[in-house]
């Protein structure tokens, strides 16, 4: 396992197909960003759209496909607290949105 | 009596009985990643952070006509580009081509900063169009706080990806090179890439 792992080298030609894929889905966001859609599926696009994107740098770029499992476990960690965090956060702004529009 | 010897014999040839990396890398890499994963939770924080901001105001300025689109596009293309040329310095330096790895490592180098360029002129537009932390003239503070706190934060990361890069690359051109060493500061330079995706996507495009 410990060989094969200091052994991997990724070929410059798929360095270069995984910058051209990043470009594309770089576009493709921007091209969401502008449509006129309803902001909560805009929100679900870019989710998206960046997920894919911070995945293949992870596991292209950063090498992380040919890490070990637990190596990879860790770096969901953020992720997993970030949704935790915006699980936390997010009843209590609609709690205060309505209550924005009461005042008002 | 046998069976404890047994098991303590095989806990000793597992990847915790000591002397073998558990997580398959060396301790460095090792040490890069938990950082990355802590600095990503100070960026998860920061943007959750605007995105309670943003729920609780009422309304939102329209980022894409306060800001230079074609400028924050061209700043994303740079960044990725960059951090694919990165990779291919990791490659060379993997491959014992410590010459290529230098030419690409200067490369990164100059992507970088033509992204700080591009950034400290964005600041500047923005500060003379009387953005400050507290106020702004799009009526919403939060919004040029935002703004300052996660660009600046993320710009910050920048400069210090660069500061290491060169300090990699000066090595490197020295002959005190090791590939581990450039697989590192990569790692950190990704990360930086990776943060900006996610800064573009939920700052500028939504």
């Amino acid at each position: 396992m410990a060989e094969h792992h200091d052994e991997h080298s990724i070929s410059y030609k798929t360095y270069i197909k995984t910058w051209v894929w990043l470009l594309v889905l770089t576009a493709i966001a921007l091209g969401v960003g502008y449509a006129p859609i309803n902001e909560k599926l805009k929100a679900l696009l870019l989710v998206g759209t960046t997920l894919m994107k911070i995945l293949v740098i992870a596991a292209v770029f950063m090498h992380l496909r040919y890490e070990r499992i637990n190596l990879i476990l860790i770096t969901f960690a953020p992720l997993i607290l970030a949704i935790v965090m915006f699980a936390f956060t997010f009843p209590e702004t609609l709690g205060t949105a309505t209550h924005v529009l009461r005042v008002r | 009596m046998d069976s404890s010897i047994a098991e303590q014999q095989r806990i000793l040839a597992s990847d915790w009985g000591g002397g073998r990396s558990p997580f398959g890398t060396s301790w460095s890499k090792f040490m890069m990643w938990i950082f990355i994963v802590s600095d990503a939770l100070t960026f998860a924080a920061f943007l959750i952070a605007y995105g309670f901001m943003r729920s609780i105001s009422p309304e939102w300025p329209k980022q894409t006509e306060v800001f230079n689109m074609v400028l924050i596009t061209f700043m994303t293309f740079d960044l990725i580009s960059s951090s694919a040329v990165m990779a291919m310095a990791v490659a060379a330096a993997r491959a014992s081509n410590p010459k290529r790895a230098v030419q690409f490592l200067a490369l990164t180098i100059v992507g970088g900063l033509i992204f700080l360029g591009c950034q400290a002129f964005e600041w500047t537009h923005f500060i003379e169009e009387g953005a400050t932390l507290t106020h702004n003239p799009w009526g919403v503070p939060q919004f040029a706080a935002s703004f300052f706190v996660i660009t600046g934060f993320h710009g910050f990361h920048v400069f210090s990806g660069v500061t290491i890069l060169a300090i990699v690359a000066i090595r490197a051109a020295m002959g005190k090179y090791s590939a581990d060493g450039v697989e590192n500061a990569g790692l950190y330079w990704h990360f930086v890439d990776v943060v900006w995706v996610f800064v573009f996507a939920f700052y500028y495009l939504l």
